[in-house]
């Protein structure tokens, strides 16, 4: 803290901060950000990890670590829809070793990005990602994709409405896709549910972060989808529904 | 001893309940390294004994062997010495030990309350360092989980988790108020005194187990920048901070060190066992009980128990007169400072064995009176 800057560095620090009185988000300002225990690019307009997301993983990974504790096969396989900038696929393959990701993002710059931190955290290996928008291109999602254990998304859930009163740091920087959900925000959501039974292994689950007026509109949808059953509604740290959590059960809901 | 011979003979029973063998194994155990001292005591007495009766034997017998007077004089310095080292021992085993000793810690620094200047702030920040420096010198992990810095390059306050070999033991006594003296006190005012004179607080406490404290996700209000408004998506913010209130208690921790918010939550949590694990224990009673046993002298808890006298080159521990010069030396946190934790331990250990004693002796009735 006592050396006084060099001339470039004093250059460089009023180019930063210009970026940010432009509204800049500070993530893209320094081009990286933590996410549970990892750091990541980001670069605009890849939509930036949110706090809430870091407890998705969490989520994910209590029940993985269940099963395995229990005698489960250590071989899972897990596949993520609209990845971003790759933060839930690569903080999973991080803390399960295990494990095998697919990451999908509709945005070539996204899809880029992900590359890229999976190399920056030597994950690469395990993870493959693909440049495929899931509303568009759902039969390519099917071919692309054997059955799954695990099936988790971040998806834009944010009302059309709501769009209007975004901070400046969103609306001037992050990819709008990643945030609209059209009107009632379950768009995407409602895709990822019916694909799900396509998409999981019997008894294999999905994990969802939402809009907190969602669980209840994702509970009434699926009375009209036989093989996927809800297992429960989890909290952020703010105590707002958040998170949903449900199970393929090919009984064709029979007890 | 007897204890010991007893506990050893009930062991050797057989229809002993579970619980019952449990404990006493437990108690055998604990009385062992004491035992085993003892009966080494036991035997260098009776070599020294042996050594000297043949060396009574020569010199009655008037035998002028002075080779053999000479060695076994020699064998038998050689055994005493060898009893005072096991009294020693002795002693040692014998201290009562504190059952957090092997802990990791929880250490925070506090700057105390200044009438003007921030010498306070500054003092804290020196004494932060000091402990930074110990616990490389002692090879410990250092984790900074709260900084809050003051204006002007001092600390307001800070917490950090210490772990490592023995790290309760050696930084117990650092708990206390200290001083700071930065300019002589003859011949000035008394505002102008106060100004350059200034105090702030450790606080060490023993880390525990995740297992030993229960904490039921009820009782716990976590608040985050995120409270106001739906949150998630349509919210960016680099503000990771995290506090937890444990609403049964009032015991709030908070923590901001990480980007990662969930980071900061299991940081804060891990602050917070600790806290509840201190008051669990009846931290009050606990401090009490480990003033009696194990502290030097009863200091209150504003009783200053270190002065660090910049301008006179000094730091003086108040709990044993044991003073040091050098004090740039001593605030890198290396050998001088374990050199005075030392001479605190020791001299702690000490007044617990002596009070030990004096509690038995009270116990027991006095010999002469059982003869009446």
């Amino acid at each position: 803290m006592s050396e006084l800057l060099t001339h470039e560095q004093t250059e460089q620090i009023w180019k930063l901060c210009c970026q940010r009185l432009s509204r800049m988000p500070v993530q893209y300002v320094i081009e990286e950000w933590d996410f549970r225990d990892v750091t990541l690019k980001m670069r605009p307009p890849v939509f930036i990890p949110r706090p809430e997301t870091e407890e998705l993983v969490g989520l994910v990974l209590q029940d993985i670590q269940t099963k395995l504790s229990k005698g489960g096969e250590a071989e899972h396989k897990c596949l993520e829809v609209g990845c971003g900038s790759g933060a839930i696929s690569l903080s999973l393959l991080k803390s399960l070793p295990h494990l095998k990701a697919i990451a999908l993002d509709q945005n070539k710059d996204a899809v880029d990005l992900t590359r890229e931190n999976a190399l920056k955290l030597g994950l690469q290996d395990r993870l493959e990602v693909h440049h495929v928008d899931v509303l568009k291109d759902a039969d390519t999602v099917l071919r692309l994709c054997s059955r799954v254990s695990t099936l988790v998304s971040n998806p834009p859930y944010l009302f059309s409405e709501d769009m209007r009163s975004l901070e400046p740091e969103i609306l001037r920087f992050e990819d709008h896709a990643a945030l609209d959900g059209g009107e009632d925000g379950m768009d995407v959501i409602r895709q990822i549910l019916l694909l799900a039974p396509k998409l999981l292994l019997n008894h294999g689950r999905l994990y969802l972060e939402v809009d907190p007026r969602h669980p209840e509109l994702i509970r009434r949808w699926l009375e009209h989808v036989k093989e996927l059953q809800y297992m429960s509604t989890e909290h952020d740290m703010n105590n707002r529904p958040r998170f949903c959590i449900l199970q393929k059960d090919a009984c064709n809901g029979h007890p | 001893m007897e204890e010991y011979r007893h506990l050893a003979q009930t062991l050797q029973h057989e229809y002993l309940g579970d619980l019952d063998r449990k404990y006493i194994n437990k108690r055998h155990k604990e009385l062992s390294p004491v035992a085993k001292a003892f009966q080494k005591i036991e035997r260098a007495i009776k070599d020294l004994h042996e050594v000297e009766s043949i060396l009574h034997i020569t010199v009655d017998t008037g035998e002028e062997d002075q080779q053999m007077i000479q060695l076994l004089k020699e064998e038998q310095t050689q055994a005493k010495d060898i009893i005072e080292a096991l009294k020693k021992d002795l002693i040692l085993c014998l201290v009562p030990s504190d059952p957090h000793d092997s802990s990791n810690v929880l250490l925070e620094v506090m700057s105390g309350r200044t009438t003007g200047g921030d010498i306070c702030q500054q003092f804290t920040r020196e004494m932060f360092d000091m402990y930074q420096g110990f616990a490389s010198h002692k090879n410990w992990d250092f984790e900074v989980f709260n900084y809050t810095p003051a204006e002007y390059g001092g600390l307001h306050h800070a917490a950090v988790r210490i772990a490592g070999e023995g790290v309760y033991r050696r930084l117990k006594h650092e708990g206390g108020t200290h001083r700071v003296q930065r300019i002589p006190e003859v011949g000035l005012s008394s505002r102008m005194q106060r100004i350059h004179t200034g105090t702030m607080t450790v606080i060490v406490l023993p880390q525990p187990d995740e297992l030993d404290v229960h904490i039921d996700p009820k009782d716990l209000r976590i608040d985050t920048f995120r409270s106001k408004g739906p949150g998630g998506q349509s919210v960016n913010t680099t503000d990771s901070a995290v506090r937890i209130v444990h609403l049964p208690t009032g015991t709030a921790v908070e923590c901001q060190q990480s980007r990662s918010q969930l980071q900061n939550r299991e940081t804060a949590m891990g602050a917070l066992r600790t806290r509840l694990y201190q008051s669990m224990r009846g931290k009050e009673t606990e401090q009490r009980h480990t003033a009696r046993k194990q502290q030097v002298g009863t200091r209150s808890q504003s009783e200053r128990i270190r002065t660090y006298n910049f301008s006179q080159d000094r730091v003086t521990d108040h709990r044993t007169a044991y003073v040091t010069r050098d004090i740039k030396e001593f605030m890198k946190g290396g050998e001088a400072l374990d050199q005075l934790i030392s001479d605190v331990l020791q001299h702690g250990e000490s007044e617990s064995l002596l009070e030990l004693v004096d509690n038995l002796q009270r116990a027991q009735p006095e010999p002469g009176l059982v003869q009446d």
